[in-house]
């Protein structure tokens, strides 16, 4: 009988076990493999959206664009980064959009980019510059170009950046401040991005006092030419550092993985919240809750972290949020975010600030899940809920994945977790246009309504191959797409 | 005998998988989720499988929605944990979103009905 029971258990269990072979199965990400085109084809009966509404290409042949607002005027802006993962430079550009799809540039940043946000107030635009060569400002530009610094000298060196300015109910100016590393660690990952070469001192910088419980990592040195050096290396510390049990990492502030804000006026700057890796989307909701889409660990680099989704966060003042020891509120004390065929994370702090809360969502893992609006105009539908513009998987630099992941706008009902796509690629299969043939979405960044709330803007970032060599971004393909409600139900 | 209906078991996952994966919104009409279980399945789908099948789709791990296991099937899935599928256990998921989270996912898998897409 028992026999049989197995049998049948085997039977069942079959087709899973036939089709979900992670181990053996090779990575199939949105960027990997033989793209139709390096050039874009702009069709927007290619996307698909709920009955009612309609999306139309507003701007193209745009360079790395990642964020967009509006003026006084309604007139669109848009940025170009400058600056890409795959170790590309230009000058970062902030771009009016015309009737007719034509840009003007208003101004031109050094070469510190990438430029990861803009919002407009009062008379002026506020610019999150990523600062991968001098480190992080915000800037203050003028309808006429000039531009001031507000604050400068954020930890933006590493592998992310500084990000999405917002203004809060309270006139100060949010951003948020990504980590130098994935989890904690320099390593040898933070050598193929570019920066460690650049910066080997560079290092993540915790918010407050912390207690490590002085784990080491041993890694191959990239920093030599010897290629059996090895070099051994602790937390929030330069590549090649090795920590003690019970040493203890002053916090600092600017910091790394963290809110911060101050006055849209120049000021002191505040934390308001850490334990984030790297927060890259930053909303008010209607009740003047601060939302943050949290891009979460990779599966790389010394300490890989495996499976862990992006997370929306709502955002309460003065809380840590988990990184680098728990994700999505959950503590590394397991087998749960091991990363097959290697060692589980632990944790890296003796003590915890705070028990993390849960978040607001989770989504796809690796799903870049980036710029993010609510919807505050019950007329375009879907009143109240956040509009996330997923990036797209960078697999297999970020790790493995069975199939593509994001590259669509998704909506979410923040007090369920609940989402849905919202504007994505037709087809059998999901991912970019270039991988599926189409004139579709491509690697959508951001997302903003319009101040009426009748318009959706979609920044596309274009086309960005992940090869042997890493991440291969095309210039001259990116897109602001406009959605907007032709039909109520 | 077995083996020819093994066989024919494997051609049949195999002809299934060939189809999308994709389901409801906005390829298809809205899952309907008007039944309170049900509703309350996809809150416990959300929390804790859309990352690794982001709507059922294949993601991190494969995709579910074209895959013809019974709830018994999935239901030991969830509780034992296959290849790199982590175990959820009862302290995790308890029996009643375990139910409801089975309800959930057979209603996911059949949301193909056609609807009318914008553009």
């Amino acid at each position: 009988m028992q026999i049989r029971f197995h049998r049948c258990l085997l039977l069942l269990l079959s087709p899973a076990l036939l089709l979900s072979c992670y181990r053996l199965s090779p990575s199939s990400g949105g960027g990997q493999g033989a793209t139709s085109s390096n050039t874009r084809i702009i069709q927007p009966t290619d996307i698909a959206l709920p009955a009612g509404y309609r999306i139309e290409a507003i701007a193209s042949g745009l360079t790395f664009p990642t964020s967009v607002t509006t003026d006084e005027q309604g007139q669109v802006h848009v940025l170009e980064a400058g600056y890409s993962y795959g170790e590309v430079w230009l000058p970062p550009r902030l771009l009016r959009i015309g009737p007719a799809g034509e840009t003007t540039t208003i101004a031109t940043g050094d070469k510190n980019g990438p430029w990861n946000g803009v919002t407009f107030y009062n008379g002026n635009f506020y610019v999150a510059e990523g600062g991968e060569l001098e480190g992080g400002k915000i800037l203050r530009i003028s309808p006429d170009g000039s531009l001031s610094t507000l604050v400068d000298n954020l930890p933006s060196r590493g592998d992310h950046h500084t990000n999405s300015p917002v203004i809060g109910p309270d006139g100060y100016l949010y951003f948020g401040q990504g980590t130098a590393t994935n989890a904690a660690i320099a390593g040898p990952d933070n050598y193929h991005y570019g920066w460690l070469k650049r910066y080997p001192d560079f290092h993540d910088i915790p918010c407050a006092d912390i207690v490590l419980k002085g784990q080491n990592f041993e890694s191959d040195n990239p920093l030599t030419e010897a290629a059996s050096d090895k070099a051994s290396t602790g937390a929030y510390v330069p590549f090649g550092t090795a920590t003690t049990a019970g040493q203890v990492v002053q916090g600092q502030l600017p910091c790394s993985g963290a809110i911060m804000r101050l006055p849209v006026t120049g000021g002191p700057l505040e934390l308001v919240a850490w334990g984030l890796r790297n927060p890259y989307g930053l909303a008010f909701a209607q009740n003047g809750t601060l939302f943050v889409t949290d891009n979460s660990y990779d599966s790389r680099g010394s300490r890989p972290v495996w499976g862990t989704g992006d997370y929306l966060w709502a955002i309460e003042p003065g809380r840590w949020y988990g990184w680098p020891d728990f994700a999505g509120g959950k503590p590394f004390n397991g087998k749960r975010f091991e990363k097959p065929g290697d060692k589980a994370p632990a944790p890296l702090l003796a003590h915890h600030p705070n028990q993390p809360p849960a978040p607001a969502a989770t989504l796809g893992v690796h799903s870049s899940s980036n710029g993010f609006d609510f919807c505050r105009n019950a007329s375009f539908g879907f009143g109240g809920q956040a509009f996330v513009a997923q990036f797209g998987d960078m697999a297999p630099d970020v790790g493995k994945v069975m199939a593509p992941v994001g590259y669509k706008i998704v909506r979410v009902d923040v007090n369920t977790g609940v989402m849905s796509d919202f504007a994505v690629n037709k087809g059998k299969k999901n991912g970019p246009a270039s991988k599926l043939g189409n004139g579709g979405l491509e690697r959508p960044i951001a997302a903003k309504f319009s101040p009426d709330g009748q318009a959706l803007y979609v920044v596309d970032f274009g086309i960005m191959k992940m090869t042997k060599q890493g991440p291969e971004p095309q210039q001259n393909t990116g897109v602001v797409w406009k959605i907007t409600r032709t039909a109520q139900p | 005998m077995r083996a020819a209906a093994q066989a024919l078991l494997v051609l049949l996952v195999f002809v299934l998988a060939c189809g999308t994966a994709k389901r409801g919104e906005p390829h298809f009409a809205p899952v309907p989720v008007s039944e309170p279980a049900i509703a309350a399945g996809e809150v416990v789908y959300h929390a804790y499988c859309q990352k690794c099948h982001p709507g059922g789709e294949a993601g991190l791990g494969p995709a579910i929605n074209n895959k013809p296991a019974p709830g018994m099937a999935m239901r030991l899935q969830i509780r034992q944990g296959l290849g790199s599928m982590p175990a959820f256990k009862k302290n995790t998921i308890s029996e009643e979103e375990m139910d409801h989270l089975i309800a959930y996912l057979k209603v996911l898998r059949k949301a193909k009905k056609p609807a009318t897409t914008s553009n």
